[in-house]
């Protein structure tokens, strides 16, 4: 075998630094497998050649490859459960990403449709869309969430939890902060919760100022902080915590997916119901940005903002994402 | 080429497996003939490939070659020593080697033949 060139003992200590910070460009995962021997191989070319931004590039590289094959979305030709787990799991997030944004902008315009009824057809079909691909979404949500949870019942029954302690907690504490935050601070915006479902509006007023708070920190207050500094505390307080309540959530369901031992079945079913639920997160994004293009110029409670724009964007990038994800778990899928 | 019943390469998906590597098919490629006369760690790979190929593969890119030449079954790690774990050809790894190196040489016969034929070099 070729011997590796050998540094001097402060040279090599040196070395073995350099390439521990190289090596943080790579996944946990992936340290733990090839940590140690590409280690060694770094050294042994630190001891050859000292410095070479080509290499670091190509580490970066591979480290950001590394990441993303993790995640589902390159790498080895789809074809194993680990791989429909991490491809749903990084489906969530980016749904999660998408809806936090959605959400946000749907809620106030469902408000604002309450005071004032769209003024063209373009934005009354926009947010009928919209409308419709919430619901759609949450009952999506629904028959995902009771597979889960059976799977998770039964790995508790058979005491085989353990591992999932730590992600079921997260999205338990996540979604109960979000839930019961956004319950306490509905009702701050003055016109919300006060009509019955038959009278002006899309949904009922509780629930578009429930989603109202639950997204209250995508704000474009943030770019006027004078503006800002004039809320409640309280509400500040929540605008700073809600996004991490969220986080959280978003984290332990993709943490639960990932270390979940869920059947092929359910794996299929899965992959279909994420497949169905980017449909219709691209029926949402097409309403959004018929608002935007109808209502760009209009004035009144529904008019587009340079926030809604932004959200667009990361709305595409969010769906562009969770449409690759749930193409290659999809195609690794069983059976 | 056209297809003659009987004459096809005998195993068609192992010469289509090295292909399924995109950019690292190439990589891949030098790494399998690197490992087809023994088992090697990274940094003996990387300097036998720079010997007989004139290519010197950078470290992620080996490592990402390496990766899904062992998902993909056509390599295994064996025990590691002193931190450095040596790679073995399989037989899956070989046989995908031999069907891609005999499409490649179809090509380069190809090549070589309509050079002569057409530049007499």
């Amino acid at each position: 075998m070729i011997s590796e060139p050998a540094a001097p003992g402060g040279e090599a200590d040196s070395a073995a630094r350099r390439a521990a910070r190289l090596l943080r460009w790579y996944p946990a995962a992936w340290r733990a497998r090839y940590g140690d021997e590409f280690t060694e191989l770094l050294i042994a070319e630190f001891a050859e050649r000292p410095w070479s931004w080509r290499r670091a590039a190509d580490v970066a590289r591979g480290g950001a490859l590394a990441r993303l094959t993790r995640a589902g979305l390159c790498g080895s030709p789809p074809g194993s459960a680990e791989q429909v787990r991490a491809g749903l799991a990084t489906a969530a997030c980016s749904a999660g990403a998408f809806l936090a944004i959605g959400i946000a902008m749907w809620a106030q315009l469902t408000i604002g449709w309450e005071w004032e009824p769209p003024r063209n057809a373009a934005t009354t079909v926009g947010m009928t869309s919209m409308t419709a691909a919430v619901l759609l979404l949450a009952v999506l949500a629904l028959l995902a969430v009771v597979p889960v949870g059976w799977s998770a019942a039964r790995a508790v029954r058979d005491r085989r939890a353990r591992h999932l302690l730590a992600p079921a907690l997260l999205a338990v504490a996540g979604a109960a902060v979000l839930a019961a935050g956004s319950h306490h601070f509905e009702n701050g915006w003055p016109g919300t919760g006060a009509h019955a479902w038959a009278q002006q509006g899309l949904v009922p007023g509780g629930v578009a100022a429930f989603c109202w708070a639950a997204t209250l920190s995508i704000s474009s207050y943030w770019a006027h902080p004078a503006a800002l500094a004039a809320f409640p505390a309280a509400e500040i307080a929540w605008m700073t915590v809600s996004p991490a309540a969220l986080i959280a959530g978003v984290a332990g369901v993709a943490g639960l997916v990932r270390r979940l031992d869920l059947s092929p079945r359910v794996l299929r079913f899965q992959a279909r119901l994420a497949g169905s639920a980017a449909a219709v997160m691209a029926v949402f994004l097409a309403g959004a940005f018929c608002w935007v293009a109808a209502a760009g110029s209009g004035r009144g409670l529904v008019h587009p903002g340079a926030i809604d724009t932004v959200g667009l964007v990361v709305m595409t990038a969010a769906l562009t994402v969770a449409r690759r994800a749930v193409r290659r778990a999809a195609r690794s899928a069983p059976g | 080429m056209v297809p003659v019943k009987g004459s096809e390469p005998a195993e068609p998906r192992q010469a289509e497996a090295l292909a399924t590597f995109g950019r690292y098919a190439g990589p891949a490629t030098l790494i399998l003939s690197s490992l087809a006369d023994g088992a090697k760690h990274g940094y003996a790979l990387t300097k036998d490939v720079e010997a007989f190929s004139g290519v010197r593969l950078a470290p992620g890119t080996l490592y990402e070659a390496l990766s899904r030449l062992e998902s993909q079954g056509f390599i295994e790690a064996l025990e590691s020593q002193d931190r450095r774990r040596p790679y073995r050809l399989t037989a899956a790894g070989a046989t995908a080697l031999r069907a891609h190196l005999d499409d490649q040489r179809r090509v380069a016969d190809v090549g070589l033949r309509r050079l002569a034929r057409s530049w007499g070099t």
